[in-house]
């Protein structure tokens, strides 16, 4: 009998590590899935077109290659966005601190339909309000104007579906009218770099836009997700940003200080004590740039901005992020005899933004939203079921 | 007369019938001292409480209370225990807001009906008829108790047709109760002409919720009968959408059929015409009608819902619907099983079980597995601990398709082999049973799509990449090897467990079927760590059901001689030949001749080592007689037979040669038919065991 428990107890233990393992790299498997799935799908077809029965089974998805993080990703560079992107929607898109989640491709999603669709939604949304059993009849005064924007000059890549805004102001039933209507939501659907095969992999009729942002009443968020679900036939996940992507974001800021000053460099820690002991590290922003540098040294791409010329082949790497990160939670021992490698980052913030690992995100300077958020879409990508 | 109450009425799958026979009964039937109404009021009220009534049954009991056939008081109790299974019938309502003016109801039972009508509100099917008859509801509006509720009602009901055809600027003495500026709030919306009043721009809420007699009840019932009502045969048994803010995680609930009617009609509007969505279709026979311009639903995942859409599913061809499907199937297996780590524990069996159930049937029923449940699978099998879900996981794992032998490594067999080894004997049952179900299946499906090609070529026609028939070979292989490994380690562990020595004999008996029932020219023999045990297992069964798989390998390989031309596809190697010799030459010296350990028979033990362990005849201890499997037999027969001929116990005497022919006949009659098709083919009848001595 003891010797079962004990047994058992180890595999707990390995179960828990394996968990760990997978978190951490989220999905551990290469490309292999996809040209396997390829190939069966064919050898199926072979046959299945021979018997000239149903053309295309159960078995069809589009061929994922990278399921696994970026090792190396390009550095921000200052970007014109500014001179591209409408400057209402810009300001909008960098003031708020945004939910993020990720969203199954749009199946006859057209962006010509925008105006259609903010018709449907705030019928929907009206909809939703009046139901008896389900929802209170609290703030049925107002009334909501619902609005689809292209926001164009966001995209990247000709692979990239232009990106979508969605916004809700609330209309009170009596107001005069030349009263302001006020913004109570707004939401929006972008996909910037995302993974070119991938993308070119999915029949004409879905369109990709993984990455979804929101920011109001939970009620309008769950209803417009309901909305997009029901008229697209897609799904909509929380999307977490995970402890690798945190400290992805804290090198690229990083290494934006010598053009736009990060300010403070702040990390919160949870350490796994009882009680659980959290831990807000602040870091001056010269002393981050200058342990950054150091690990920039060896990549001679240096720091500072002598090397503004080659800033197109500016990459990062995964291990220059890993050093930087040691180079911090070394110097933290030092100084408190505390390994913040048993713990785990929730949040990172700097002048240019912040991040927290349940998904919350902001953007505070538009000239790096771009890489933020091409490292935000590549995140919502892995998420994707198939 | 008193309730023709049927006698054989009791609570069953079906008691509403019997039961409701009872209710449309005439006037003036006594209540007090009625055991038989008491009795059957007893009986719905249980159903009620735990499964919901059906609209009909809504119907007859609303009828029942609000004509007030039995009193006042019955009236009460009926309508606190109309719980709706799945929907309202707006017949009802309209017809019970009728007997409402009739005015014998007590102000505090109309008050109650309202507040019914208020709570059910989302589950009465169509609200039209209730429209219609707006004028006439709006009439209690005078009425000061019934007023709150009423215009709670009217607020629901309210259209912009309704404000104007009513015309009912007489209104509201009674002063400016929040609950008559909320309507009145919404008139002026839809006709601000009419409406003179000045209503601050704003008011509390006017009205609050009244479902408190219900509330707990409802919910309890939508959520037994969810997945119950789910499982309906009709798509048009629509599901009751719960509360999103009373259920965090419901990405496992089916989406409800709708169709997409409501968005092309603004989006193109010419175009739906003539479409049939399939939420409309009820038959088989209206499936076929309407086959060729069938509609699909606004959310593939509704499918999974009705075993109609799934007919419909199996012969559609349409890419896309089926990628949304998966789409909406791998989003929820990710979600539930992947990605709900942090975001409180699984409170899973309750309704990941009944998922998985539902995903399962749907496969069986398409006889193919998703693509997304194989792609989650690979993921979910690395953090799987191997009892969570057990049967389904193993179901779901025994669909998927045929996996690369490039790729079967990695994705398949790494964490399986872990999970294998840390498990108990139960799993690795489990698995064996599963793999041999995936052999199965993949077998199933080669030699039914193989045919279509000739055997050898690249059964590719017009894609890039194809999986050759070698490629299908080598998957099959990897398979048959990687399950040899398991077995002979597995059954190492287990000290060569029956239990788990008969899922592994499962497993060859498939192998070694693979051509002679498949079409699939691969011969696999057992590894030794599979072969010895089952040869010197301890239950005869075993040791028959070994002789037969050889006797099947003995008979494919004398087809493999006969037939000369596919010995190119067939790529047997002389290796495979001579192992299957060796293990044919160690059964017949084993159980035959009683030759254990000679030099050639590839079990070598030292002679003293022998001599030392003091086994009289040691050659001779594993064979028919004297097998440990067997022993019990001989005895028996011996008992049964040779006593006959000679006083004394000595079970040798079975090997002379008559006994011998008699003994294997009687083995023959307890059913070891392996071994008598094994002695057939291997061993000529003439053969006598070899005299030793």
């Amino acid at each position: 009998m003891e010797r079962h428990q004990n047994r058992y107890n180890s595999i707990l233990l390995i179960t828990l590590l394996k968990y760990y393992f997978l978190k951490e790299t989220r999905t551990p498997r290469n490309n292999v899935v996809v040209h396997r799935r390829r190939k069966s799908k064919s050898y199926r077809l072979s046959y299945r077109s021979g018997l000239g029965a149903a053309d295309s089974r159960l078995g069809w998805s589009p061929a994922l290659t990278a399921r696994r993080l970026n090792t190396s990703r390009k550095a921000a560079g200052i970007s014109n966005i500014a001179e591209r992107v409408d400057p209402g929607q810009l300001a909008l898109l960098v003031k708020t601190e945004w939910q993020l989640s990720y969203v199954t491709p749009l199946h006859q999603f057209r962006h010509t339909q925008l105006k259609s669709y903010a018709r449907q939604l705030s019928a929907f949304i009206a909809a939703g309000k009046q139901q008896g059993l389900a929802v209170e009849v609290e703030g049925l005064q107002t009334t909501f104007r619902v609005s689809f924007s292209l926001v164009q000059g966001m995209t990247q890549s000709d692979e990239d579906a232009e990106s979508v805004l969605v916004q809700i102001h609330s209309k009170r039933l009596f107001a005069r009218q030349d009263e302001p209507q006020k913004p109570v939501w707004s939401g929006w659907l972008t996909c910037i770099n995302g993974n070119p095969d991938y993308l070119r992999a999915l029949p004409k009729d879905f369109v990709c836009l993984p990455l979804f942002g929101c920011s109001g009443a939970d009620g309008l968020s769950a209803l417009v997700k309901s909305w997009f679900q029901q008229s697209f036939d897609c799904c909509f996940g929380l999307l977490e940003i995970s402890h690798t992507s945190l400290q992805w974001l804290m090198a690229l800021w990083t290494n934006c200080h010598a053009e736009s000053g990060i300010q403070h460099l702040k990390m919160i820690w949870t350490l796994p004590a009882a009680p659980p002991l959290q831990v807000t590290y602040t870091v001056d922003p010269e002393d981050a740039w200058e342990l950054w540098s150091s690990v920039r040294k060896g990549k001679g791409g240096g720091g500072g901005g002598e090397e503004e010329e080659e800033a197109g082949e500016n990459y990062i790497d995964i291990e220059e992020v890993t050093s930087f990160m040691q180079g911090l939670k070394s110097h933290f021992y030092r100084h408190f005899r505390l390994d913040l490698s048993a713990g785990s980052l929730n949040q990172v913030s700097t002048a240019l933004g912040s991040a927290k690992y349940s998904g919350r995100m902001k953007i505070s300077n538009s000239r790096y939203m771009i890489t933020t958020l091409t490292l935000l879409t590549e995140c919502a990508l892995l998420k994707m079921p198939i | 007369t008193i309730c023709p109450n049927p006698p054989h009425m009791k609570i069953t799958a079906k008691p509403f019938v019997s039961v409701l026979v009872f209710f449309p009964l005439e006037a003036g039937t006594p209540v007090n001292g009625n055991d038989e109404v008491e009795r059957n009021m007893v009986l719905v009220e249980k159903l009620a409480y735990s499964k919901g009534l059906s609209p009909e049954a809504i119907s007859i009991m609303l009828e029942f209370a609000m004509s007030l056939r039995m009193g006042t008081s019955l009236c009460a109790r009926v309508l606190k225990c109309l719980i709706p299974a799945t929907l309202v019938p707006q017949e009802a309502v309209v017809r019970a807001v009728v007997w409402l003016s009739v005015g014998k109801i007590p102000v505090s039972t109309q008050i109650l009906f309202i507040k019914w009508v208020l709570t059910v509100f989302d589950m009465i099917d169509a609200k039209d008829q209730l429209r219609a008859v707006y004028g006439f509801i709006f009439n209690f509006v005078t009425e000061e108790n019934l007023c709150p509720f009423i215009c709670h009602l009217l607020y629901l009901l309210t259209r912009k047709e309704s404000v104007v055809s009513c015309s009912m600027l007489i209104l509201f003495p009674q002063g400016r109760q929040p609950f008559l500026l909320s309507l009145l709030s919404l008139y002026k919306v839809f006709c601000p002409e009419m409406v003179m009043l000045s209503i601050p721009s704003r008011i509390k809420s006017g009205f609050r919720n009244h479902n408190m007699p219900w509330k707990s009840a409802l919910i309890a019932v939508q959520k037994g009968a969810g997945p119950h009502v789910a499982a309906g045969i009709s798509p048009a048994s629509t599901t009751i959408k719960t509360n999103p803010r009373k259920r965090k995680r419901c990405h496992l609930e089916l989406p409800v059929m709708t169709s997409v009617v409501s968005k092309e009609a603004q989006t193109e509007p010419s175009s739906c015409g003539k479409v049939v969505p399939l939420v409309q279709l009820h038959s088989f026979a209206q499936l076929l009608e309407n086959m060729h311009r069938i509609e699909l639903p606004a959310q593939m995942g509704s499918l999974l819902g009705s075993s109609l859409a799934l007919q419909y599913l199996d012969c559609v061809q349409d890419e896309s619907a089926l990628l949304r499907l998966n789409f909406w199937l791998g989003y929820a297996l990710h979600e539930e099983f992947l990605f709900c780590g942090d975001r409180g524990a699984s409170q899973n069996s309750q309704e990941a079980l009944p998922f998985l159930d539902r995903l399962l049937s749907t496969q069986h029923f398409l006889q193919e597995g998703f693509s997304c449940s194989e792609a989650f699978l690979y993921k979910f099998l690395n953090v799987w601990d191997g009892s969570l879900l057990r049967p389904q996981i193993l179901g779901l794992l025994s669909n998927i398709p045929v996996v690369p032998s490039a790729q079967i490594r990695q994705l398949l067999f790494e964490p399986l082999m872990q999970l294998f080894f840390t498990s108990s004997l139960f799993f690795k049952c489990g698995l064996m049973e599963c793999l041999n179900n995936m052999l199965l299946k993949w077998l199933t499906w080669h030699s039914v799509y193989a045919l279509e090609d000739d055997l050898d070529i690249s059964l590719n026609s017009h894609t890039s990449i194809n999986m050759t028939l070698s490629g299908f070979k080598d998957s099959v292989m990897e398979l048959v090897d990687f399950v040899g490994r398991l077995a002979s380690l597995g059954l190492q562990l287990e000290g060569c467990h029956s239990l788990l020595l008969s899922f592994v004999l499962d497993f060859y008996e498939t192998v070694c079927d693979m051509f002679m029932k498949y079409g699939l020219p691969l011969v696999v023999m057992p590894p030794p760590g599979v072969f010895y045990p089952a040869l010197f297992a301890t239950d005869p069964v075993s040791v028959d059901r070994l002789a037969y798989i050889m006797h099947r390998w003995g008979l494919f390989t004398s087809c493999f001689d006969n037939a000369a031309m596919h010995v190119q596809a067939f790529h047997i190697s002389r290796q495979m030949v001579r192992e299957f010799n060796h293990y044919i030459i160690v059964m017949v010296n084993c159980l035959w001749n009683s030759k254990m350990f000679q030099l050639d028979m590839g079990l070598s033990l030292g002679e003293d080592l022998l001599l030392k362990s003091k086994v009289p005849q040691y050659w001779a201890s594993f064979d028919l007689v004297h097998h440990p499997a067997f022993m019990s037999y001989a005895v028996d027969f011996h008992h049964r037979v040779m006593l006959a001929w000679r006083k004394d116990m000595d079970l040798n005497s079975i090997k002379d040669s008559k006994p011998w022919s008699w003994y294997l006949e009687f083995l023959v009659s307890q059913g070891y038919d392996g071994l008598k098709q094994f002695v057939q083919s291997n061993i000529g009848r003439q053969q006598l065991p070899a005299d030793e001595g």
